[in-house]
């Protein structure tokens, strides 16, 4: 009934222009090369500031599938895929479209997408109030061991090196505690600096991370000359054949049902769930099909493709339902949502039902806007592609001021996102995850608060914080996790050096 | 995928330093959270305690990096799409960027918001050898008074428009 509700809002004409307008731009950003989900809502973020709250969510809605699909476009079309999350896209896409079948390619993404989305955006659905429900007799103990289990997995597990992620992790809980603390209203390392004492803004921070240090450290490296897209080839070839659909449909619902769950645990994120379903889908396949991977084989794309857009529905459900963002593009979500002064949690489908159900109403809508965009405009996504890279940096930059300056029109605020623009610059150059910074800077107050919640209500017993049930299971399935986490490293490693030698021998 | 480039080891300096800088930053948080108030009424564990382990985190995961890179394990610089991984670092570029940003800070108040980012459009244009200049510096005026008509006039962001666009009602909200 509340969905009902939430569609009756999204529908209205205002709404779905909106949505449109959402999906489009996001899409738009989420194209350009280097520019990954997270960055796309950061960038994004100053274009809702004018909105009513209902409306914001719509185009945030939007800007997150949007951002999600467009990355999958770069790494099918342009010569050198970089993006992690459609990095496993990448492996079969590109080879398909420079076979000439680019447009199949882009197809059976956009499709299966389309397919995984809604189904896990109804997943989500019904899943979420669910939770919310239990979540309410969840206690601080219980809090602090998801967020110890979203930290370890974000910062020891995700990257190429557990000591650099937690190296990020660590500097994030330090930038978050500058301020004021939350509970006793003491000031902590602001020097007495007025500018501290309100703590550095998430906004300044992502976008410093994001697009400051990301612009500055493609920069520092560019490669020169023209940008090589691959054409996409029109004609009757070019479409999804009915053999097509027949190699893609089954992969389509698998990667929904893989991607899904890993997205709601807070141990994944979209990385982790494509690299699966590809795997997955490369066990599975027989006979000249299997044959084909490393070559272009289509079920490598439509796998990963749905496996990604249902982990990115499936991470909104401990961000709804727990206030817990698990990818760092979760994290850009929940700050955009606190704006609002919409605070996720246990509590939020009982104190704002309309506006969450609206949201996930324009999820709904914002996937079916995503097909029907970006099969047309694959032309224009190409010309966007094609940007010359001096422009493109340059306005990247002119964004990422603009995104400080707005927070609180303070040039100032610039100067902090410089200052975290040329951290992370050295963060990229010496291999340090930016991700793990960004989720524990907005992670880190709430895990504090829960922590010390947690501590004074047992008399400063420590173990404590293991006297819950909940909490030991998610302790034990932490520690499963990393023992399986390890077994599939090696596994990723061995498969990544698979396409490699196919290149190398060609 | 592309084929691995293995980056060449030669920068280790750089990434000790940089490792150090996390040391550091622990080290004076470790310093400085020993003069955080804490109020007479509080019963747990305070407000010291988290800052003293995120500190120690940091010197102790700055310190392992240090060891890790002077045993020969250097981080993987990451990839991009757009990143030569073969060529050197442009450090007068990097140069150049930055001190456009600092120029943008400066330009913001005074200025206007729109003249503030034309410079630093077709400065960092410039600087990543855009060409001809003529066409980013028309780029860069135009998508400055876009972006203030969009934000400032349409959106309601209120950018300073500055002395030279005051008079202009469209361009404020």
């Amino acid at each position: 009934m509340m969905l009902l509700e939430g569609f009756s809002t999204a529908l209205q004409p205002v709404y779905l222009l909106y949505a449109l307008g959402g999906v489009f731009v996001g899409t738009a950003v989420g194209v350009l090369p280097g520019i990954g989900p997270a960055m796309t809502v950061a960038l994004l973020m100053p274009i809702t500031y004018a909105l009513d709250p209902a409306a914001a969510l719509i185009v945030f809605a939007g800007i997150y599938y949007g951002g999600m699909y467009g990355g999958s476009t770069t790494s099918i079309l342009l010569n050198t895929p970089g993006e992690s999350s459609s990095i496993v896209t990448a492996l079969e896409g590109n080879k398909m479209a420079k076979a000439g079948r680019g447009a199949a390619a882009l197809a059976t993404a956009a499709i299966g997408s389309f397919v995984a989305g809604t189904i896990a955006t109804v997943l989500l659905s019904f899943l979420a109030p669910v939770v919310a429900e239990l979540a309410v007799g969840l206690g601080p103990v219980d809090y602090v061991a998801l967020m110890v289990v979203a930290f370890l997995t974000v910062g020891a597990l995700l990257g190429a090196s557990v000591l650099r992620g937690l190296a990020s992790l660590a500097l994030g809980l330090f930038i978050g505690m500058i301020g004021i603390d939350d509970s006793t209203a003491q000031q902590r390392f602001t020097f007495d600096n007025p500018t501290l004492v309100d703590g550095i803004d998430m906004v300044l921070v992502a976008v410093g991370l994001f697009a400051l240090g990301e612009a500055l450290y493609v920069a520092s490296k560019l490669r020169h000359g023209p940008v090589e897209v691959i054409p996409v080839s029109k004609g009757k070839n070019a479409w999804l054949s009915k053999e097509d659909w027949k190699r893609s449909w089954k992969p389509w619902l698998r990667g929904t049902f893989i991607g899904f769950p890993i997205g709601t645990v807070p141990a994944g994120g979209a990385d982790v769930s494509t690299f699966l379903s590809y795997a997955a889908e490369r066990k599975l396949a027989k006979g000249a099909n299997k044959a084909q991977f490393g070559k272009g084989a289509i079920e490598g794309v439509a796998g990963p493709e749905a496996a990604n857009n249902a982990a990115a529905a499936g991470v909104l459900v401990p961000l709804l339902t727990l206030g817990i963002p698990t990818t760092a593009t979760a994290a850009m979500m929940l700050t955009a949502f606190q704006r609002y002064q919409i605070q996720p949690g246990p509590l939020l489908f009982e104190n704002q039902g309309a506006l969450v159900w609206t949201l996930i109403a324009s999820l709904y809508v914002g996937n079916l806007m995503l097909l029907v965009l970006n099969l047309p405009l694959v032309g224009l996504w190409v010309k966007i592609l094609q940007i010359p890279r001096p422009y493109l940096y340059a306005g990247i930059l002119v964004f990422a001021a603009l995104g400080a300056f707005s927070v609180n029109f303070a040039a100032a605020d610039v100067g902090i996102l410089l200052v975290v623009g040329i951290l992370g610059y050295f963060m990229r150059r010496y291999g340090y995850p930016v991700a793990p910074m960004v989720v524990a800077m907005i992670l880190g107050p709430m895990f504090e608060v829960q922590l010390r919640r947690s501590l004074q209500l047992s008399q400063n017993d420590p173990t404590a914080l293991f006297s819950s049930p909940f909490a030991v299971v998610v302790y034990v399935s932490m520690a499963l996790i990393f023992v399986g986490s390890w077994w599939l490293r090696r596994r990723q490693a061995s498969l990544e050096a698979l396409p490699v030698k196919d290149e190398v021998s060609v | 995928m592309s084929v691995q480039v293995s980056t060449p080891a030669k920068r280790p300096t750089g990434e000790i330093l940089f490792a150090l800088v996390f040391v550091s930053v622990g080290a004076a948080g470790l310093l400085a959270a020993g003069s955080i108030p804490i109020p007479p009424s509080e019963t747990g564990i305070g407000p010291r305690a988290f800052p003293y382990i995120v500190c120690a985190m940091l010197v102790l995961v700055g310190t392992g990096i240090v060891a890790q890179v002077f045993r020969g394990k250097v981080g993987e610089a990451e990839e991009s799409e757009d990143l030569d991984v073969t060529a050197k670092t442009d450090w007068l570029a990097l140069a150049k960027l930055v001190g456009f940003v600092v120029l943008h800070i400066f330009l913001i108040e005074p200025a206007g918001w729109p003249v503030a980012a034309a410079v630093l459009f077709s400065g960092a244009a410039w600087s990543l050898e855009a060409k001809p200049l003529w066409k980013a510096v028309i780029i860069s005026v135009v998508l400055a008074l876009v972006l203030q008509y969009v934000f400032g006039g349409l959106l309601g962001v209120s950018l300073p428009p500055g002395p030279l666009l005051e008079g202009v009602p469209f361009f404020h909200g």
